[in-house]
């Protein structure tokens, strides 16, 4: 079992996690609260990620991040590196490849919420952001935590557009995803076995203990 | 996408009884013949009316899947290990040749140091390699790739594996270690001459041969997939390969020919 890779995994999907929950809460509340027509186009926009093959997302990103675009050559001199290859280049990568399972839930939660509570809010005068922050979120608490949970298990889950824009450096870039690919490819099955048993255990004792965490008592609904 | 293909291929019989007569051989190809093979097939097709269709994938992955029933006829891969493993495994073998238990090698790999046109550092050679400017290099994974391979013993016969560890990126195959290097993230890469030659990387890049005696041969075999239902059809390509017309298109290629 290479811990390290274990570490670097969750590290990766934590961030990531964050990250995509402060991007796609303000972004959910625009996409159900706003009136601009182009909120439409802008909703397509954040659910093309799902479209591309990973490893084809993996190679645009290698290309947009490097030196041979203007938004490439920002990066590079605003970091002093390419952010391929690196750590925060993961991040990046990870951040646009799960952004569908952060936004796609929270979306369905606040729409779910009920117009007269926020027509009453708004009859209050409360603001568009205390409007979200205190009555939106908690009521769609559950569409949050299922956003945070499906982000944080796709990035652990997340192959192709590590295997692109990584280069499977240990420490830095070699996610438990391509240490078991490794494993397969080098026909090392008995190891592989070990790391997926492991991977599959842990990620079912989490979402376990965070479903019953969640579960009211007297069941789901009531 | 294998799936899809036998879709399209059952709803082909359908349309078509006849075309059942007429299965085309299926050949499994090391990535690094992704450029080359297909027009050879093609001649292949002209002179012996057999159609023969090639899925490109590391070998490694290919061994797999044959090893769990894929249909291919004829596996040639881009090192011997690979073909060698079915053959011990009972799956594949080399009948027809001098020794039935050893794959038949059909060319030879070449590693190329490569590196944009427009990169700052010096041309590719092995003074790029010792250039301290030289932040990232691209190779292929050592484990199985056997460009990466021959990357790793020619570096380790420099002397310079061991400084450059610590900035080597490891890309799945030949192909993905030449895009590191195309999109400017990998200052220079160890690929194969058969990228190396493709038109697009020929035109936005240049490259270096390693002196052959830096790394062991990049051997490529080939084997018969044993379950095969068409072995003379696998025979007539073996020999085609191995034919000199075919072999003298190998070396302008990229691939060294065997005789």
């Amino acid at each position: 079992m290479d811990w390290q890779a274990l570490t670097l995994t969750l590290k990766l999907a934590s961030i990531t996690t964050l990250i995509l929950l402060a991007v796609a809460v303000p972004l959910a509340a625009l996409l159900v609260l706003g009136r601009w027509r182009w909120l439409s186009a802008l909703e397509a926009l954040a659910a093309l990620p799902l479209v591309l093959p990973p490893t084809v997302l993996g190679f645009f990103l290698l290309v947009l991040l490097g030196p041979r675009t203007a938004f490439g050559r920002g990066i590079i001199a605003l970091l002093g590196h390419p952010l391929a290859f690196s750590f925060s280049g993961l991040v990046v990568g990870s951040v646009i490849y799960s952004l569908p399972f952060a936004v796609q839930p929270i979306v369905a939660g606040f729409a779910a919420v009920e117009t007269s509570l926020v027509d009453a809010a708004r009859l209050l005068g409360a603001s568009s952001s205390r409007l979200v922050l205190s009555l939106m979120v908690p009521l769609a608490r559950r569409s949050i935590l299922a956003a945070a949970v499906l982000c944080f298990l796709h990035t652990v889950g997340e192959f192709g557009v590590v295997l692109m824009l990584g280069g499977d450096i240990p420490g830095a870039t070699r996610t438990l995803s391509i240490v078991l690919y490794n494993q397969v490819e080098n026909f090392d099955y008995a190891a592989a076995n070990r790391t997926a048993a492991i991977l599959l255990a842990l990620s079912v004792t989490a979402l376990a203990a965070i479903y019953i965490g969640n579960r009211p008592h007297g069941g789901r609904r009531a | 996408m294998m799936p899809n293909r036998i879709a399209v291929a059952l709803l082909g019989l359908m349309c078509f009884p006849t075309a059942m007569a007429q299965a085309p051989l299926r050949i499994a190809a090391a990535a690094d013949l992704g450029p080359v093979l297909p027009p050879i097939l093609e001649q292949f097709r002209q002179s012996t009316g057999i159609r023969a269709e090639a899925t490109f994938e590391a070998s490694a992955a290919l061994t797999a899947q044959i090893q769990n029933g894929a249909p291919f006829d004829v596996f040639l891969s881009a090192d011997l290990s690979y073909p060698k493993r079915l053959i011990d495994a009972g799956l594949a073998d080399a009948a027809g040749s001098a020794d039935s238990s050893t794959p038949i090698t059909y060319a030879k790999g070449t590693l190329v140091l490569w590196a944009h046109k427009d990169s700052k550092l010096p041309p590719p050679s092995l003074d790029l390699l010792r250039s301290p400017d030289l932040k990232r290099l691209a190779i292929a994974n050592p484990d199985r790739a056997p460009y990466g391979r021959a990357a790793v013993a020619a570096l380790t016969s420099l002397k310079l594996y061991d400084t450059l560890k610590p900035r080597l990126v490891t890309a799945e195959n030949i192909s993905q270690t030449a895009q590191f290097v195309d999109s400017g993230n990998a200052d220079a890469g160890l690929i194969s001459l058969t990228s190396a030659l493709t038109p697009r990387l020929a035109a936005s890049g240049n490259y270096f041969v390693i002196p052959r005696g830096l790394y062991p041969p990049i051997e490529q075999g080939a084997v018969i997939v044993s379950r095969t239902t068409q072995r003379a059809a696998a025979h007539k390509l073996l020999d085609f390969l191995l034919s000199t017309p075919v072999q003298a298109q190998f070396a302008k290629s990229g691939l060294t020919p065997v005789h």
